[in-house]
């Protein structure tokens, strides 16, 4: 008997939250089992929006399965898109452009800060707090529009393709010049708002050691990206990619594992973003944007894992005659489900959907595999 | 002639306010609260009198309920309570003796808030009801645990509300008796036509402050939203209520909004409401000052757990209390 089954206790009632609930921008399924509103044990059930996109990739073209992924997430479609150009890459040995290199950077690090600021933005309306939601969301459309003007979409920009990044996303001087005006706009209004945000008191007593996640659970519940760092591992996957290699930034990291060291996380995280998004506008190489020369080829089962916005994102898949087999996409949120559901006990009941928050969690990408009930 | 007089002081003011309190939910949340925003909002219409009049055109549905016509009779008695506290505020009615006292605005309001218990306990929303299949995910932690409802929830925070969340409201109703010695409102207005406002007293601001977070957690607005947090009972006791039934809420809360600031002008401000003496122009004014403030204060604030709601009420209730405390020395 695991711990968890041995810690639990009669319990009062169940509050069912979902699957669909105004707190929770996605349908998902939480079950709190509480005691005179404090919760005592939760469980969360995904698989209400399970739309088989792995089955779909199989036997698809590559180029066409790899755009395909994009359309998992609507916040981090960029790093899906990559992941799997990725993986098609290391499956064909492919090489990679420099200046292609570089660019999908920024478009990740674009990204990493729309996604960071959609989850402070998010946090504040569970929260509570609908201005400074409200205030994140006009933040952010410095960074969309930045991502249209790049990718021509705000959303789905498809920029990576099998051995660099499409015509459409190439850089010229304007362009550079709008990230950089861009980026000192954004770390103004990010500074300004997390001065502001530090300074609430009212704030920081409803976020303050709550939903905590000690950093001996986070280990043990293999939880990932800003959801562990928050908790003092300095884990983050960008040191051990090489596309990296040349940038300079901090891991960030805080201590305590609670809602506020989770909203602070991704606030500093942001700085790191534009931090190497600049030094990538700075030293962008000159040269092609796409290596046209490879050869499709049969492959066996080759992975990829990259750091998105919520952690590590893994994609595999082998390639026979050019189409995709045995594809499997785990996202971030599949790592830190336990992570949500551990966060919300012991705490209050309207705590629990911002102890889930806290994690970021995207489960409509997360909904991978469903087990088919008879009724 | 008398009569006649009494007739039209009282009726005109009940219209008069029926009709600003119509505006005031849309001056509240969309009007000031957008604007905090950065945002449009839709017309200040829209939440007060549009919305109720699309609300009563709409087709009326049975609600999950136990006791379908007593849940949907509730908003209506809601407002029939809160019309009746607002009419005993009128002078014209102060002959009534006893019921235009500050006991029989206390015992109005108190089974106002015992609506909101009622309408919990009496509620079955379709977000409550259990999935049609077995939890077998992650092994389905507690199967046979008792589900219960969002609006019990809420019937038991109505509870609490009542218990101890409104003590604020009636510590600073009780600041006026303690200063004037009297229950009587009558008494209450006639001292303050001699001494002055009580609002320019030190026992006076101290009991503002404390009616005012009284007001903003009977009406549950931000952050002391107890009763319909979204991010756990959403709309709480209301949830079930459609068409004109909801149109009833809406209309109800604007009128509770404008009779609650009637309330503090004539604790207060010595300004009892009645529509032919010019003085009412300042009742207009706090009625429309209350939301704004309110509005400010709810937009810059997050929704309040009991870990932050418990000490607020206790603090301001002291602070209450040292009000009454001041007004007797």
């Amino acid at each position: 008997m695991d711990d968890n089954k041995q810690n639990r206790t009669v319990i009062e009632a169940e509050i069912p939250m979902g699957t669909v609930h105004p707190a929770a921008l996605e349908p998902y399924r939480l079950r709190l089992f509480v005691e005179d509103e404090i919760v005592r044990d939760a469980e969360i059930t995904v698989g209400v929006n399970h739309r088989g996109v792995e089955r779909i990739m199989e036997g698809l073209p590559v180029e066409k399965a790899n755009s395909l992924t994009e359309k998992i997430c609507g916040i981090c479609s960029n790093s899906h898109i990559w992941n799997s150009c990725r993986t098609g890459e290391i499956a064909l040995g492919i090489e990679v452009p420099e200046r292609a290199t570089y660019i999908r950077i920024i478009m990740e690090e674009l990204e990493r800060l729309h996604s960071h600021l959609l989850y402070l933005a998010h946090g504040s309306e569970v929260l509570g707090h609908e201005t400074f939601s409200m205030r994140l969301f006009y933040i952010r459309e410095t960074v969309m529009d930045l991502l249209g003007m790049i990718g021509g979409n705000r959303v789905q920009y498809g920029s990576a393709v099998l051995g660099g990044v499409r015509p459409r996303c190439e850089l010229d001087e304007m362009r550079l010049q709008k990230i950089t005006e861009g980026m000192d706009l954004l770390e103004e209004k990010i500074t300004a708002f997390a001065d502001r945000f530090v300074s609430d008191p009212m704030v920081m007593s409803r976020i303050t050691g709550v939903g905590v996640i000690s950093q001996k659970d986070a280990l043990r519940l293999a939880c990932s990206g800003p959801t562990l760092r928050a908790t003092g591992v300095a884990r983050d996957l960008r040191r051990e990619m090489e596309e990296y290699d040349p940038f300079e930034f901090d891991v960030i990291t805080q201590d305590d594992g609670d809602v506020k060291s989770q909203l602070l996380m991704r606030v500093f995280e942001n700085f790191e973003a534009i931090k190497i998004i600049r030094q990538a506008v700075r030293d962008l190489p000159d040269g092609p944007i796409t290596n046209r020369s490879w050869e499709m080829q049969d492959t066996p089962l080759t992975k990829s894992y990259i750091e998105v916005p919520r952690g590590t994102l893994y994609h595999s898949y082998a390639l026979e005659d050019g189409r995709v087999r045995n594809c499997v996409i785990r996202t971030p949120s599949m790592a830190n489900i336990g992570a949500m559901q551990h966060a919300c006990i012991g705490h209050h009941i309207t705590d629990a959907q911002l102890s889930v928050v806290q994690c970021d969690p995207c489960f409509t990408c997360t909904d991978r595999a469903i087990e088919i009930i008879k009724l | 002639m008398d009569l006649i007089y009494s007739l039209i002081a009282v009726i005109g003011t009940l219209v008069v306010a029926f009709i600003v309190s119509l505006f005031l939910p849309g001056i509240e949340r969309k009007f000031i609260h957008a604007r905090i925003q950065q945002r449009v909002g839709p017309p200040i219409t829209s939440p007060g009198i549009m919305a109720p009049l699309k609300f009563f055109f709409k087709q009326t549905i049975t609600p999950e309920s136990p006791m379908p016509r007593l849940y949907n009779a509730l908003p209506l008695i809601s407002l029939i309570i809160v019309v009746i506290l607002l009419l005993f505020l009128i002078p014209q009615m102060y002959f009534v003796g006893a019921l235009a006292s500050v006991i029989a605005l206390v015992g109005f309001l108190k089974v106002e808030e015992i609506m909101y218990m009622f309408m919990g306990s009496l509620s079955r929303s379709v977000l409550s009801v259990r999935m049609p299949f077995p939890d077998k995910a992650k092994g389905a932690a507690h199967p046979e645990t008792p589900q219960s409802f969002f609006e019990e929830l809420s019937s038991l925070r109505a509870f609490r509300l009542i218990a101890f969340g409104s003590f604020p409201l009636y510590i600073a109703i009780f600041v006026a008796v303690a200063m004037t010695g009297s229950i009587y409102l009558q008494d209450i207005i006639a001292y303050q036509q001699v001494h002055g406002p009580i609002l320019f007293t030190v026992a006076g601001v101290m009991g503002a402050i404390v009616f005012f977070i009284g007001y903003m957690i009977l009406l549950n607005e931000y952050p002391f939203a107890i009763l319909k947090g979204k991010p756990d009972v959403v709309e709480g006791p209301y949830l079930e209520y459609a068409a004109k039934y909801r149109a009833y809420v809406y209309i109800t809360r604007g009128f509770l909004m404008f009779t609650l600031a009637t309330l503090f002008a004539t604790l207060f401000l010595g300004i009892a409401p009645n529509i032919l003496n010019p003085s009412f122009i300042i009742t207009l004014i706090v009625a429309l000052l209350f939301p704004m403030l309110m509005a400010v204060l709810s937009a810059f604030s997050p929704i309040f757990t009991y870990k932050q709601f418990y000490p607020t009420v206790a603090g301001v209730s002291i602070i209450g209390v040292l009000a009454i405390v001041a007004a007797l020395l």
